[in-house]
């Protein structure tokens, strides 16, 4: 009598259900990605109202003004009573006469000193990011680290 | 005479290099995903700076406000008026001082001091400063103290 051989059953395992869990987790990553520039914080000091009057002025602040059209562009960029013009160089001008009036990168009296940004009200924002930036330093050789200027900066009041 | 018939060539298809690629796929997008950018608001444009770093100490408690501009695909704006941009709503800066509130009471609830909590203002390069500086006037009444201004570095 002929006996006939069972089939050995099939050792290859199913991958069809990771396939599909693995290609979903593809498509979520592939949709959720978000390709956007590395982003920094500038920070400001902004206590409440009434909360620095108390404060002892050892040190007058640094009043930088700036004016602006009628459209929000900078119109006028000044440094205390100082014209530095508008535009870039006038960003640059104004980053070195702060490094000027601190005497000197990283200097002591850089935790001392405050910068007081006073801005027209419809000014474009960021006008108010490159004062606040040529204000607080600039960056090493490397163009890594921070050389920082100063550290306090605070708004004046806006009147619309 | 007895002919054996050669055996059959396999009709399933090796899946080993797709499976690799794939994986290896998946390990790249998880490596680039960035999940605290979840608050982060594409139709704000960033004002850029060079001197905007990643904080180097993270921040525990941060509340993350978007305001910016409704714009056509062209870059155009669709309101003058700008507005905060909240996950699937959008509000005037005016209508925002509610839910400061609301948030400064959640935080209290939480028994978080609001001086911990940095307000991080994500504001578009065009939003008027005036209108910045009256959100962080807002801000202050629901007794926030701490905020920064969010910037983004040139690209290359």
């Amino acid at each position: 009598m002929k006996i006939k051989q069972q089939e050995p059953a099939s050792l290859q395992q199913q991958t069809t259900p990771m396939i599909d869990v693995t290609f979903q987790l593809l498509t979520f990553f592939m949709f959720t990605l978000r390709i956007v520039g590395p982003e920094g914080d500038f920070n400001i000091n902004m206590p409440p109202p009434g909360a620095g009057a108390a404060k002892a002025e050892i040190l007058p602040d640094i009043k930088v003004r700036l004016l602006a059209d009628q459209n929000g562009n900078l119109a006028s960029l000044k440094l205390g009573d100082r014209q530095l013009g508008i535009g870039p160089g006038a960003f640059q001008l104004l980053n070195s006469e702060i490094l000027k009036l601190v005497g000197g990168a990283n200097a002591a009296r850089s935790t001392d000193i405050e910068v007081e940004i006073d801005a027209d009200y419809n000014l474009h924002f960021d006008n108010v990011v490159k004062a606040i930036g040529a204000c607080t330093g600039r960056l090493g050789p490397d163009g890594k680290t921070i050389i920082r200027y100063v550290e306090k900066i605070k708004f004046a009041p806006s009147v619309p | 005479m007895k002919f054996r018939s050669p055996p059959m060539p396999s009709a399933e298809m090796d899946m080993t290099p797709m499976m690799d690629l794939t994986f290896q796929l998946i390990s790249f997008f998880m490596m680039v995903t960035n999940f605290d950018q979840t608050q982060v608001d594409e139709r704000v444009r960033l004002p850029t700076d060079a001197l905007a770093k990643p904080p180097e100490v993270r921040v525990e408690h941060q509340l993350v406000v978007n305001i910016g501009y409704k714009r056509a695909k062209d870059g155009t704006r669709l309101d003058p008026q700008p507005f905060v941009f909240l996950s699937g709503e959008e509000l005037r800066i005016p209508e925002y001082r509610s839910r400061l509130q609301q948030e400064a009471r959640v935080y209290q609830a939480k028994e978080v001091n609001l001086n911990d909590v940095t307000i991080v203002v994500r504001a578009d390069s065009d939003v008027p400063t005036g209108q910045v500086q009256e959100f962080i006037k807002m801000s202050q009444d629901a007794k926030f103290e701490k905020f920064t201004l969010r910037a983004q570095q040139p690209i290359d």
